[in-house]
């Protein structure tokens, strides 16, 4: 099923890019993979503009991994630096206005089950701090509260990267930024706290410094965004531009933030506990979809 | 001229760690190679940004990645111009041979 979507009438293969005949060849279409397998296989993103070192790029090269079922998943992003990659993977993604995301997503959500009534559909809105805390603040609220079912991650760099550092609400208290000279004012937003308030099914908070549970996280949050209701993964993904991060420690940034103030953390509710231990047990009955184990 | 990251295979092959794959942030790029059990860089997609070193070094503990000028390199792979390969042994003999394809 999978590798038929993008299996190609042998009249056109002669005109197939060779990253295109890759996926059709060897890649997550073809099979389903872990992180411990990534180099293996050919990945499904192309060369991309993101900074060099960027945890941020990281953090969506394991998400993409990750992906359930690649080929029935539409990213949602917007204005900020992760659309960058996004945008060069194999999966749809659609540009919303920023600000806009989750209120997009939610109608797109809607339709695909009507479109697709025996396929799920998973739907993702991946977007930074800026996008989904500040300006599209109330939208990510609604669409928790209405409980619609797909997955919302925050790529917190805790800063506008893609501007030239603003302050966003997820910037720590007293923060000096390029365009925040005074510090930051405000403490930085509880979006877990706010994330539990609204009834968020399952709710993580990640450091790209450990790549299976990232990407187990992940493969949580979007099976239960299938079932049960809404699902939010919150990933520190440093800015080594705007923080000034010599690239050679950026993961010894992440494995110190993590420590300090950004460790995991992971909460389900009832019902989507529920689920996952299901879906858990099946798969130790009967060999169910890849999933990673921490 | 720019540094990009070259593994060294005798050191990364005695080893069983696929680590540093892992932790590239760029796609495609530090591949590993079935044949020689060793990791290799697709020096194309390689933006030099020495967090494999500091995986290899820190974390593997094995020191087998190190940051090469990219003219000092013989038979660079690039994966754009052979895709993606699980082994690129069968293109070595041109390095043997001196054949730099720079
Ligand atoms: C409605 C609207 N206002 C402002 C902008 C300008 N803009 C583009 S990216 C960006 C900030 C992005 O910051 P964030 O969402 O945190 O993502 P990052 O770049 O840090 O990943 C802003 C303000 C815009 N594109 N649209
Ligand atoms: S500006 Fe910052 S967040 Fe954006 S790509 Fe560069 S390092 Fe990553
Ligand atoms: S971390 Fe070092 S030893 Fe491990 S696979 Fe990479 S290059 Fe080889
Ligand atoms: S230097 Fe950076 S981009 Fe190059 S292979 Fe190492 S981790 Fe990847």
């Amino acid at each position: 099923m999978s590798l038929e979507t993008i299996r190609v009438s042998p009249g056109f293969e002669n005109y197939l890019p060779q990253e295109y005949y890759d996926l059709v060849r060897d890649s997550q279409f073809t099979k389903p993979r872990k992180v411990s397998e990534m180099g293996s296989f050919k990945e499904v993103i192309e060369e991309h503009p993101m900074c060099a070192g960027c945890a941020m790029t990281l953090f969506i090269r394991t998400m993409y991994v990750a992906l359930p079922s690649v080929e029935n998943t539409v990213f949602i992003g917007t204005a900020g630096c992760g659309r960058l990659v996004l945008t060069q993977g194999a999966a749809p993604f659609i540009y919303g206005n920023y600000g806009d995301t989750n209120a997009v997503a939610s109608g797109l959500k809607r339709g695909l089950g009507i479109r697709f009534q025996d396929t799920p559909k998973d739907v993702i809105v991946a977007a930074g701090d800026g996008g989904l805390a500040d300006i599209g603040f109330s939208m990510v609220m609604h669409s928790w509260f209405r409980k619609e079912k797909f997955t919302t991650v925050m790529l917190d760099n805790e800063v506008y990267g893609n501007t030239g550092g603003q302050e966003s609400g997820m910037t720590q208290k007293g923060m000096v930024l390029k365009m925040a000279p005074n510090g930051k004012k405000f403490e930085k937003m509880d979006m877990i706290g706010l994330a539990k308030t609204a009834g968020v099914a399952y709710i993580a908070r990640v450091v790209p410094t450990n790549p299976a549970r990232v990407a187990s996280a992940i493969q949580k949050a979007v099976l239960i965004a299938r079932e049960i209701g809404p699902t939010y993964v919150q990933a520190y993904t440093s800015c080594n531009i705007e923080y000034a991060i010599p690239t050679p420690k950026v993961m010894d940034d992440a494995r110190e933030v993590e420590k300090a103030r950004y460790g995991f953390q992971e909460y389900f509710t009832d019902e989507a506990k529920e689920y996952w231990t299901r879906i858990e047990s099946e798969k130790r009955q009967v060999k169910g979809p890849a999933t990673e184990e921490e | 001229m720019y540094l990009v990251a070259d593994v060294d295979v005798d050191v990364c092959s005695s080893t069983n760690c696929r680590l540093c794959t892992q932790y590239c942030p760029e796609s495609n790029t530090i591949l590993f190679d079935t044949e020689r059990k060793s990791a290799y860089i697709a020096v194309d997609r390689c933006k030099g940004c020495e967090i494999c070193v500091g995986i290899c070094d820190a974390q593997a503990k094995h020191h087998a990645i190190k940051m090469v000028w990219i003219t000092d390199l013989d038979n660079p792979f690039e994966i754009r111009n052979h895709g993606f390969k699980n082994s690129i042994v069968d293109l070595i003999p041109k390095t043997i041979n001196g054949n730099a394809a720079k």
